[in-house]
Formats: C-alpha cells, structure tokens, sequence
C-alpha cells in the first residue's frame, strides 16, 4: 500500500483535482484505490457525489471508535472508493492535540487498510498544522501542486525546509507544476528558472484548462466524462511518473 | 445480521422490459447496457467444481466474452477472465488466480460445456438525489427460464440495498433465489441435474436379495458406467474417460471370476472373455496416457542441465498415444465390440429363473458377500505373511491383484454393511495397495522407458535424450526400490489387531 497525500500550503492550487484524477487513473489500472477527503470543505466528497457526513465525526474517527473500513463508500468508478469528508473536520487539529502521540494517529488508523488498498491518496486542507504534521507522517510521498507565481518559490522552499527541520526521512517530496497557463508569459518563464533550480519538481505540467474547471459541474473526475485532451494527457503522464517515482 | 437475499425471481409471465418500465415509477435508474448473451456453463464429466462449490460460467456476446468462476451457493466472484475461448485443460490457462483455483480440483479432466443458455442481460444503475450510484443490478431475460435479478450491493450503501430489496420483497412480491438454480433448471430441461455422474460405486443392495439378484444389479451398474465413458474414450476427451471404462471392465471381470457360482458357467466363460479382450486392448493407451499425465513430474526429477533435452520424449509419446488413441477407437467403433456388448447387456435384462442353474444364485447375497471377502482376506493374509525381504517381485504382484479382488469385493456390497466400518475397512486396505500399486508402477514405466529409447535410438534423437532417459530411469529404480522397502511397514499396519478384529466382526457376523 502507498499512502499519497496531495499537500500545499496553499488553497485552491489543485491538490483535489490532482488525488480525485490520479486516484481515478490508479483506479482504471485495476489498483484498489481510496480517496480520503480530509478538507472539512469536502470538495473530493463532492465530486464523487457523496454526502460529506462521517458518523461520530471527527472526535469517534480520531479516537478510533469506528474501523474506517465501515465508513467507506464506493464511487461510481470500479476499484475506486472514498472516505468522505465531514464538516466536523474543522475541529480535526484540537481534536489531535487530545491524544498522547498526535502525529501518528492517522498513520495508525490507516495501517488496518493496508490489504485492502493499492493506493491511498489523502486529499489534505490547506495550511501547516497538527494535521498536516500527522499526514506527513502517516505518507509515502507528498505530492505538492505548484502554480507557477513568484510566490510559489518561497513556499516550496518553506514545505523543503520544513521537511528538513522536523526531520521527516521516510516522506518523498514530488513537487509538480500544476494550473500552468502557457499564455501566460511570467508562467513559461518561472517554469524554467524553477525547474533549474529544483531539479527534482516532475517533468509533467497540469496545464490549466476548462475541461478541468468543468470537474465542479459534472461531479466526477475528468476521465469519466473526457476520453482524450491535453488535460488527460497530462494527468496520465503524471501518474507514470509518479508510479516510476515509487520505491 | 441476517443477510440479504441477492438474486431475486420475476414471475414467468414478467419480461425484463415490463419489470424495469413498472421499476422506473419506483425508483431512480439508468440502464447502462442491454446485451443478446449467451451463457455456457462448464465442469468436467465427474462435477469437480461442481463438488468444489465453483460454478464456472462463460458468457459471449458482442461486447463481454467473459469466463466467471463463481461460489455455487451466494454467486460471487472467484476469478473471472476475459477470453475468447475456454480452454480445456487447467494447464492451458494464463497464470493468475483463475488457474490456481481451477488446478487442484480439475487435475487432468477438460473442463466441458453442460449447457447453453441464451438470454438478454440488463445492466442497471439505480442512483440517488445527488444522481450518485447507490446500487447495481443485473437483469437477466431468458428464453427458457424465469428470468432473474442479482442484486451488486455497492460498499457503504448498504441502506440503499436494504430499500431496494424491500422493494422487491414486499412491492413486487419477488421471491428470493440461489444463484445455482439457474444452472439446475438449465439441466433439469435436459432432463440432468448435477452430480449426475460420479466414478465411485453406489451400488443399493439389500442383504436379503437372492445373489443371482445382486450381482445382476452389480453388473447393471458396471455396464452404465461402461457405456457413459465410451464416447468420452473414443474421443479421448481427456484421459479420465479411459481410465473409468477401463476401471468398470476389471471390476466386470472381477465380479465374474469372484462373485461365484451366481451365473451359470458357460455364461460365464462366454462373457468372461470379452472383458478380458477389452482389457487388454484399452492397456496400451492408458499406459501411454500415464507416461504422458507423469511427464511434468519425469522433467522434473531431472538435473537442470538436463531437462531440456528431454523434450523429444514428450513428442515421442505423443506420437505413440496418439496411434495407440487410434487403433483403440477403430476397436470401439467396431461391429464386433458392440454385438458383445448387447449379448451382455441382453442377458443381464433377461428375467431371473425362478431356480438357477447355479449352485449359489438362491443363497442370500449377504452370505455370499461374506463368504467370498473373508476368504479372499485370508488369502491376501497368507500371500503377504509369506512375503519377506528377499522374495521375488511376482510375489508382490499377486499380492497386488489379491488385494484388488477383495477391494472390488468390499466396494461392490458396501451397502450391505454399516457404513463408517465397512469405510473404514476400505481405507485399511487402501494404504497398503498403494505401495504394491507403486512398485508395479514404477517398476513398468521403468522398464518402459528402456524400451522407448531403444526405439527412439533408431529414429536418432540426440544423445543428450537418452542421457535424461537414463538418468530417469534410475529415479523411476530408486523410486521402485522405496516402495519394496515400505511393503513390510505397510503390510504390518494393514495385519495390526484392530484391524483384524474390525475385518472379523464385519465379515464373519449373522445377517
Ligand atoms: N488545471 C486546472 N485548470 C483549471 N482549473 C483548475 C485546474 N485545477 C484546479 N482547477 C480549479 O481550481 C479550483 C481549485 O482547485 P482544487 O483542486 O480544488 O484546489 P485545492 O484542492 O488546492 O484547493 C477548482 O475550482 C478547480 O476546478
Ligand atoms: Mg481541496
């Protein structure tokens, strides 16, 4: 089982569209794949259709009153299922801080999932938190979507810098660029000059594009509704790399 | 929790299309395909599956070609493969899960088709206000039986399932079904059901019937079980086909010589020996079948250096079984073998004199039985106390066809006894036989393939052959002398007090 969590500081930079389309493609490749939804917003939940309500909320999930096999739903989608989100998640950081080890309580109510799944893609709010400290470690690899500003830069450096601080080894940071207009002249450029500097952001680009826009209106990932785009190529090459990148 | 019920009958007279039309004022649904498919349901002659709690199932139409290995009671999914054609053989297969479940339980029998199904499938969606999917259902429209819904329960919509089947239950008045009868009622049509066929005696005898009664039945059955494996043996359909008909032969020809003085003599002789010609032309191909069913093992037992050069060997025994598969099918075929048979079968139908030329046909059959097994025991007693480390190797054999006589003995009046004792009996005997069977059978495919590479010297197979042949031959030796080393242990385990003690009291008691 590899746990991937799609992280960024940052809102609305792409780390929902990037695990509910990845997950779909894992999916497709006959992998048993689970999205969990941990933005109290639910926007994964939302796009798979599924209402945004966890029995017992976040207090019953964190104490691990509930096995989270019993609160997963399936997707339309074969091989594919989510744990949704709840409004309760808001509260998910105080609610961690409650318990004697924190940061390795999601890792450990995920352990008893590891036969049933491939792959686990945590789809995680915005911010650094007690939350994001405990999905850092519960991890394989944290895949961090980029949008291609000036600002960018400096919060890439802070997610490395952070990583080297807290001494996270086992974590594999995969930054890509993700929402890049080619249009856009400053986009081309700070591509290039990130991409020297940091050698290992992927080769693929989410370029942005309103066939991805469009994933709100039709409610599922953007394969279940577009055979063939540039869109689609670019999650797809994504993906492979990402496989390729596992240890 | 009691489960749900997951397959559902509509009522005869409700089509598929008048279901879902009466379904949509009810509930929201989606039909997502409609397929012309037909259905072919596959086992081996003797139900191995069937027995394994599988059913295997191939469904074809323009767009699935999909071969399902099912649970026969609650109908999921084992294994599933998308082919084109459904091979006959487990090892034919492509590796995966599909073949490891199908290997253990088929062994060397095809798998083949029992019967063909057309029918019109529906896949449906049923969704919820938020047009999410909550429920999957396949509706099942045949041409010559009920049709039918099988519920797919999606996870974590359980409550989803629990309405819809409300529905079902108490709105439509569906009544809940097994996944198997559908394969039950294909058969029942060709007037079958399953199990139908099984190699294993079940022969119903009462201990009162006149022995001339019972050993007429006795022949009945062997006769039926000559017949169902003809065509499968003519066809070589697989190697089991053989072995069965060549297996009711002996026990004819056992029955004859053993079951005595219930047929008039010159009945006897008549018959006697055309199961003995029958024997003997059936023995070469199914030699040659068991060279061939061993051959994964002689590879194996090779050095890796060697087991390459092997391989002309198989094509060798290929050849020979095939021209053996010939010859043994123009037999079959032939006027002569069918006029012998029916002399058989019409003597057997003919009605019992009321006082038989034979001197025991009016004993009792429980007597007789008691009579020929415990003086057959005694003699299997004798001939293996005279055994010792040093005799020749014909004293194992007739030991061996000893212990076969009373085996087929025991086998045919079974019902006569109490169950678990006469079982018990059985597998005492079992345990001992099969070191004798060994030693004659290593000791043939020894000598056999001495013989094979003397033949295959003059057709020039390379030398590296007859080095793998050498080498096998001395692992078939080693293997023989193991089993003449383990005859003493098993022959003392067979003669062990209890043993003797349970073969007096079943066999020596009053009716
Ligand atoms: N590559 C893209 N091109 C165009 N719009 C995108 C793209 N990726 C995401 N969006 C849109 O941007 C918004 C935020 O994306 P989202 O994946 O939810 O980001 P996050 O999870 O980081 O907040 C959503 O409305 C989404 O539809
Ligand atoms: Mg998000």
């Amino acid at each position: 089982m590899t746990i991937i969590a799609t992280y960024n500081i940052k809102g609305g930079v792409g780390k929902t569209s990037t695990a509910v389309n990845l997950a779909f493609l894992a999916a497709r490749n006959n992998y048993k794949t689970l999205v969990w939804d941990l933005d109290p917003q639910g926007a994964s939940s939302y796009y798979f259709r599924v209402k945004p309500k966890v029995k017992g909320g976040s207090k019953e999930l964190i104490a691990g009153d509930r096995e989270l096999d019993g609160l997963i739903k399936a997707t339309d989608f074969e091989n594919l299922d989510l744990l949704p989100a709840d409004f309760s998640f808001r509260n998910l950081d105080l609610v961690l801080d409650e318990r004697k080890k924190p940061t390795q309580r999601l890792k450990k109510l995920l352990a008893p999932l590891a036969k049933e799944y491939d792959f686990i893609f945590l789809d995680c709010p915005p911010n650094i938190s007690l939350l994001s400290e405990a999905i850092f470690e519960a991890s394989d690899l944290l895949l961090s979507p980029i949008i291609p500003t000036t600002l960018s830069l400096r919060t890439l450096e802070q997610l490395k810098k952070y990583i080297k601080d807290n001494n996270l080894k086992n974590i594999q940071l995969l930054p890509f660029f993700s929402m890049a207009d080619r249009r856009k002249k400053m986009h081309r450029e700070i591509i290039e000059t990130l991409a020297q500097q940091h050698p290992d952001i992927l080769q693929s680009i989410i370029p942005y594009a309103s066939d991805i826009e469009r994933m709100g209106w039709e409610r599922m990932p953007l394969g279940g509704y577009t055979k063939r785009s540039r869109s689609v190529e670019a999650y797809q090459s994504l993906w492979e790399e990402l496989l390729a990148s596992i240890k | 929790m009691t489960e749900n019920p997951s397959n559902f009958e509509l009522p005869s007279n409700l089509s598929a299309k008048k279901f879902i039309s009466k379904l949509t004022k009810e509930v929201d649904l989606q039909i997502v395909t409609q397929q012309y498919t037909i259905k072919t349901f596959y086992d081996t002659f003797d139900w191995r599956l069937y027995n394994a709690n599988m059913i295997c199932e191939f469904n074809h139409s323009q767009i699935i070609s999909r071969l399902a290995l099912n649970d026969n009671k609650k109908g999921h999914s084992i294994a599933s493969l998308d082919i084109e054609n459904v091979p006959s053989f487990s090892q034919e297969f492509p590796d995966g899960v599909f073949k490891q479940q199908i290997t253990p339980p088929l062994e060397m029998r095809a798998l083949l088709p029992l019967c063909h199904l057309p029918y019109e499938t529906y896949l449906i969606n049923i969704l919820n206000k938020d047009q999410k999917i909550v429920l999957r259902l396949q509706i099942d429209d045949y041409e010559f039986l009920k049709n039918r819904i099988q519920l797919h329960p999606l996870k974590g919509y359980d409550k989803a399932l629990q309405k819809f089947t409300s529905l079902l239950q108490d709105k439509f008045e569906l009544t809940p079904s097994t996944y198997s009868t559908v394969l039950e009622e294909a058969l029942k049509q060709q007037g079958r059901k399953p199990k139908d066929y099984s190699s294993k005696l079940a022969i119903k005898l009462k201990p009162d019937m006149r022995a001339d009664q019972a050993s007429n039945l006795i022949y009945k059955h062997l006769l039926q079980a000559i017949h169902t494996n003809e065509s499968g043996t003519i066809a070589d359909t697989d190697s089991e086909f053989l072995h069965d008909f060549r297996v009711a032969v002996r026990r004819t020809r056992s029955g004859l010589s053993q079951i005595k003085n219930t047929l008039p003599a010159e009945i006897v002789a008549k018959h006697a020996s055309f199961f003995a010609w029958l024997g003997q032309i059936t023995g070469p191909t199914r030699d040659l079948d068991v060279y061939l069913l061993s051959y994964p093992q002689y590879k194996d037992v090779l050095p890796l250096t060697l087991q390459d050069n092997i391989a002309p060997l198989h094509d060798f025994l290929i050849q020979k079984q095939k021209q053996a598969q010939k010859e043994l099918a123009e037999k079959l075929k032939s006027p002569e073998y069918n006029k012998q048979l029916l002399a058989w079968e019409e003597y057997l139908n003919e009605p019992l004199p009321k006082k038989s030329a034979a001197s025991q046909a009016d004993q009792t059959i429980f007597e007789l039985a008691n009579q020929r097994i415990w003086k057959v025991y005694q003699r299997v007693l004798k001939e293996g106390e005279a055994i010792t480390d040093s005799s020749p190797a014909e004293a194992l054999h007739d030991l061996r066809k000893t212990c076969k006589k009373l085996r087929y003995l025991m086998e045919f009046f079974q019902s006569l006894y109490p169950e678990t004792n006469i079982k018990l009996a059985i597998k005492s005997l079992k345990g001992f036989q099969s070191v004798l069977g060994d030693f004659q059978d290593y000791e043939v495919q020894e000598l056999s393939i001495k013989d094979f590479s003397d033949e295959m010297m003059r057709e020039q197979v390379p030398a590296n052959t007859l080095l793998a042949m050498g080498v096998l031959v001395q692992y078939l030796d080693t293997k023989k002398c193991e089993a003449r080393n383990h005859f003493s242990q098993q022959f003392s385990l067979f003669i062990e007090a209890k043993n003797k003690t349970m073969f007096k009291q079943l066999f020596t008691q009053k009716a």
